[in-house]
């Protein structure tokens, strides 16, 4: 689903340069669960960014189901990102002044997708994800765990083919965080990609697969059975 | 779509209300002077314009060659009207008219002493005021009719039906009422409360009559003309210019030549600069049109800077949205709704506004606007306004805002208050600039006004009262002189033809010492009887006074005139006037009838003691001016039975004259007053954001051992610094264009650098006042509470 070869990222500040990826190749494949693990600073939100069509490299090829997608302008960018990708950030990034049942919501709306279906298919994740209960109150209002089921809803709710998480159980408690996991399971089981990026090795063994780097290069890959 | 983003909008607005109520009030200020500016100027350009055929009518104008400057008059010989009516057959109607100044009109014991208009019988025919009874093509028919406005005819006949019955006029005759016309609109440049036709005048007074085949250069009377359909100005040019000229022996029908000004340009297009109509009154329509404008821009600027500076707070929901699918192009239209909805709000506030401020303004400029709530153009108009003004106000935050990239906001790189500081820092030197300039300007006004009251006016007016003349005065004049003069009510009274604020009347002295072949000097010309120069206070200057009301072959010039007429030792010499001979008696110091504002005219004065205009009278000095009116109401009536005792004080009637600059004045000082005020919320709105950013930093430096002082100056200084350089900016505007402005007046002031010194001032005093509030507030606040929260 993902192929990635010779991704180089390059950060230009007044006075130094970063190489937050540097000739970065690696392979994703359709119903996968991956884990991206190295120390911070590595390079594994600049890769997930990419992946995610938020940003684009400097050098290299990134083809997502076979297309080449590296040098893309902004508006097919958003096309493909609100039909085909999902995002779980580790700070949750709800809007506050929408209510859960409309931050869950809104991309479907971006998809223009009908009134009643729209209820339908919100009201579901919602009871997916255990906060229908909740979909009137303000993201404030509830805690991080719930927060974080209510962003892993709204990454779903347009059943996208791919998701990423930065970080998904970073602000979580133990037992909140296995929640996170618990669903992001589920979810792939039921054939959705997954592409996690985290610091916590027991979250890494719900992955199939785990690859870990180091100055913005893959240094080790790891499969688990 | 549209729904989620007017709820997040109005969750954004009512979350932070502070902020919105700052943005909303701002803005809801500003449109509400747009409005009323804007209402006020289309009522401006509405003037006569509800006149059907109004594009068809004109007054006839005289441009006469005075010594290579063409003076434009729109006094017209009655002989020009006939000419007109006569000889061009491009011209539908005439219409000649008297200057339409007050009469008395007596039904039973009911009396009128009000203004109205004896003019010719085909007038309603041009100007179709709507009658609401009688009929435009006989209500003349005639002599002795007249035409009454509905509340002349409610204050004279009460419910009773008018029609038919009589009006006792002047107390000479009897009119018979021939129709009802309803009471004029507030934009119409004619002001009468009933008319009369002008064949009654001519078939009163034969002297009159005899005029239609008199002198061209006999200018007593206004001419109205209406083009036939489908005849232009143009057609007609050039048939009428020389009309005049087939009279060789008069000087003045020589010397002019014959223009008409079409109605549409009466109100807005006043000053005649070489017998064009330059500008005139439009002139200051367009400065509160640019006044309105810039009002309005200050309240989008406030706009754009408080929403952009809390664009931070936005960031994190435009990183969400764009990550999830939106386009920049969907970002751009949520902002855009959302600036629309606040500004629609802000119009519901400035509706608000306006319909509670507008009975002052009309007090104010003496108008009758009101908000014309049924008229579903104004609402279309206004709709188009709020959506441009959201546009204005609103494209650059969106453009801004949703600009942001996801990944920056999302990891928190990006810190989007500072990248904007600089344009926001131009736009609030904008804002200041031109609040500064208005101030200015206001200053400016107000000490050219100032200078021009504290000018001598070379006559005394206080106590001096003037009441217009009357058959019965007239007849009864030195009795009633005697009376009021022996009951010690007046220390002096006397008679003109001109009131003591007005030279109503300019005609040309034929011969005088040193004259030139060919010459002409237009002089304000003036009769007066016994006491004038002592009831007006006026000194003489060189010779003597008119010895007595017989003392009829000679004249007294003022000093403007001798310098005129250039003539070396003028007392005791012999000129020319109406084809006698009179000898200069003396001459007395000007004095500034006309205006304020310029030299006195030229004037010349004769003892003529019959049928005058005005009476003029300086009430003694031990009685008190309340007891002085009631003893007077009963002299006058015991004298003038037939008229309401009406009078007026010179020194009022003298104020009067800086009625235009005195308005002017007091809008130019609201506005500078609300656009100051509007600048201020957004610059208390920047600096609360500014506090509200810098919190970490000042604590630390409160730990450190900065002091209230310190902090209150490190937050202050650059707002001031923005001030100062907005001072600098507005300086030389305001100054290029108020030097303009007094170009107009020959007796004006020169703009010092004070003015410029204290403007500046005051809108730092201001700024610092404003800022200070946010500057102390956090420089006193807690460093320990205020670390904790980050
Ligand atoms: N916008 C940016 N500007 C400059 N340097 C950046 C920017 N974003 C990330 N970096 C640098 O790139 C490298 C990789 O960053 P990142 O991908 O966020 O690492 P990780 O998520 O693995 O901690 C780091 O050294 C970081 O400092
Ligand atoms: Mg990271």
């Amino acid at each position: 689903m993902l192929k990635i070869t010779g991704l180089e990222k390059i950060y230009r500040t007044e006075d130094i340069e970063t190489m937050a990826l540097n000739r970065l190749s690696m392979e994703v494949k359709e119903g996968e669960f991956v884990a991206i693990m190295g120390p911070s600073g590595c390079g594994k939100s600049t890769l997930l960014n990419i992946i995610g069509l938020l940003d684009d490299p400097d050098a290299g090829s990134f083809q997502f189901n076979s297309i080449e997608v590296a040098h893309f302008n902004e508006r097919k960018r958003a096309d493909l990102r609100k039909r085909n990708i999902g995002f779980v950030f580790q700070s949750f990034n709800l809007i506050d002044e929408l209510t859960v049942y409309e931050n869950v919501e809104l991309p479907l709306l971006y998809l223009g997708i009908p009134a009643t279906e729209r209820k339908q298919r919100v009201e579901e994740v919602l009871e997916k994800v255990q906060i229908m209960h909740r979909k009137n109150h303000f993201p404030q209002q509830l805690s991080g765990g719930q927060q974080q089921r209510c962003a892993v809803a709204r990454a779903v709710v347009n059943k996208p083919k791919l998701i990423l998480a930065d970080e998904p159980t970073g602000n979580l408690d133990s037992s909140n965080g296995n929640e996170v996991m618990q669903l992001l399971t589920e979810l792939n089981d039921g054939g959705t990609t997954v592409v996690m990026v985290t610091h916590s090795e027991h979250d890494a063994r719900y992955a199939h697969r785990i690859i870990r780097l180091l100055d913005g290069q893959v240094v080790m890959e790891n499969v688990l059975s | 779509m549209i729904r989620n983003y007017f709820k997040i909008a109005f969750r954004n607005i009512t979350g932070t209300i502070g902020y919105s109520m700052l943005n909303i009030l701002g803005l809801a200020t500003g449109m509400a002077v747009a409005l009323l500016i804007g209402l006020w100027v289309y009522n401006q350009y509405s003037y006569d314009k509800f006149l059907p055929d109004y594009a068809q009518l004109y007054r006839v104008q005289r441009n006469f060659n005075s010594n290579g400057d063409t003076l434009t008059f729109q006094s017209t010989s009655l002989r020009l009207a006939d000419a007109l009516r006569n000889q061009v057959p491009e011209i539908e109607y005439v219409a000649e008219s008297d200057w339409m100044g007050s009469h008395g009109l007596m039904v039973g014991d009911k009396k009128l002493f009000i203004q109205g208009g004896q003019i010719g019988g085909d007038f309603l025919k041009m100007f179709q005021f709507p009658l609401l009874s009688g009929n435009a093509n006989t209500v003349f028919q005639d002599a002795y009719s007249i035409v009454l406005t509905q509340s002349t005819a409610t204050a004279l006949f009460g419910k009773e039906n008018p029609i038919n019955k009589m009006v006792r006029f002047d107390n000479e005759n009897d009119l018979k009422v021939t129709g009802i016309l309803k009471d004029l609109p507030s934009n119409s440049s004619f002001n009468f409360n009933f008319i009369v036709p002008f064949s009654y005048v001519a078939q009163k007074d034969p002297a009159i009559k005899a005029q239609y085949t008199g002198s061209f250069g006999m200018n007593g009377y206004q001419t109205f003309v209406k083009l036939k359909p489908g005849i232009s100005y143009a057609q007609v040019a050039p048939k009428i210019r020389l009309i005049t000229h087939v009279e060789t022996g008069s000087l003045n029908a020589k010397n002019s030549y014959v223009t008409f000004q079409p109605l549409q340009r009466w109100h807005l297009y006043s000053n005649y600069v070489n017998g064009k109509d330059t500008a005139g009154f439009l002139e200051y329509v367009n400065m509160f049109t640019i006044i309105g404008t810039l009002v309005l821009l200050i309240a989008c600027i406030n706009f754009v800077n408080l929403t952009t500076a809390r664009s931070e707070k936005r960031a994190k929901e435009v990183g969400v949205r764009k990550a999830i699918g939106s386009l920049q192009k969907d970002l751009i239209i949520q902002f855009l709704s959302e600036s629309f909805l606040l500004t629609l709000i802000a119009f519901v506030f400035s509706m608000v506004f306006v319909q509670m401020t507008l009975p002052a303004f009309n007090a104010l400029t003496g108008g009758k606007i009101g908000i014309p709530f049924s008229n579903a153009f104004f609402w279309l108009l206004m709709f188009g306004c709020v959506l441009l003004t959201s546009i204005i106000a609103g494209s650059k935050p969106a453009f801004y805002l949703s600009s942001f990239q996801p990944v920056q906001v999302l990891k928190g790189t990006m810190h989007p208050g500072k990248t904007r500081s600089v344009s926001r820092k131009i736009l609030v030197v904008l804002q200041f600039s031109c609040s500064i300039a208005l101030i200015i300007s206001t200053v400016i006004i107000y000490q050219q006004i100032q200078y021009a009251k504290n000018r001598p006016s070379g006559y005394d007016m206080n106590r001096l009262i003037q009441s217009a003349m009357n058959n019965d005065l007239d007849k009864n004049f030195t009795a009633l002189k005697n009376e009021l003069i022996q009951k010690g009510i007046v220390e002096s009274i006397t008679t003109s033809t001109t009131p003591a604020t007005d030279v109503s009347w300019h005609s040309d002295i034929d011969q005088w010492p040193g004259k030139n072949a060919g010459e002409t000097v237009e002089m304000g010309t003036v009769f007066v009887s016994e006491d004038y120069f002592k009831t007006m206070g006026m000194a003489m200057k060189e010779g003597r006074n008119f010895t007595n009301i017989y003392d009829t072959t000679s004249v007294i010039f003022n000093e403007a005139a001798i310098s005129r007429l250039q003539i070396k030792n003028p007392v005791s010499q012999s000129i020319t006037y109406g084809k006698k001979q009179y000898k200069i008696a003396g001459i007395v110091k000007d004095a500034l009838m006309i205006s304020p504002f310029s030299s006195a005219d030229p004037m010349m004065f004769y003892c003529y003691p019959t049928r005058q205009n005005i009476m003029l009278y300086r009430l003694s000095p031990n009685i008190k001016t309340q007891d002085a009116i009631v003893q007077l109401t009963s002299v006058f009536n015991k004298y003038s039975p037939a008229y309401p005792y009406k009078y007026s004080f010179v020194d009022e009637n003298y104020a009067a004259k800086f009625k235009l600059e005195v308005l002017i004045g007091k809008l130019s000082g609201i506005f500078a007053m609300l656009a100051i005020f509007i600048s201020c919320l957004g610059l208390f709105g920047l600096a609360a954001y500014v506090a509200e950013q810098r919190t970490k930093e000042i604590g630390i430096r409160k730990i450190l051992g900065a002091s209230v002082l310190q902090i209150w100056t490190l937050l202050s200084k650059d707002f001031i610094v923005l001030v100062l350089i907005s001072c600098v900016i507005a300086s030389p505007v305001a100054f290029y264009f108020l030097n303009n402005w007094l170009l107009k007046y020959n007796y004006r002031i020169n703009i010092g650098a004070g003015v410029f010194i204290l403007s500046g001032l005051m809108a730092i005093i201001i700024t610092i006042v404003t800022i200070s509030f946010q500057a102390i507030k956090v420089a006193k606040s807690n460093p320990v509470k205020t670390l904790r929260t980050e």
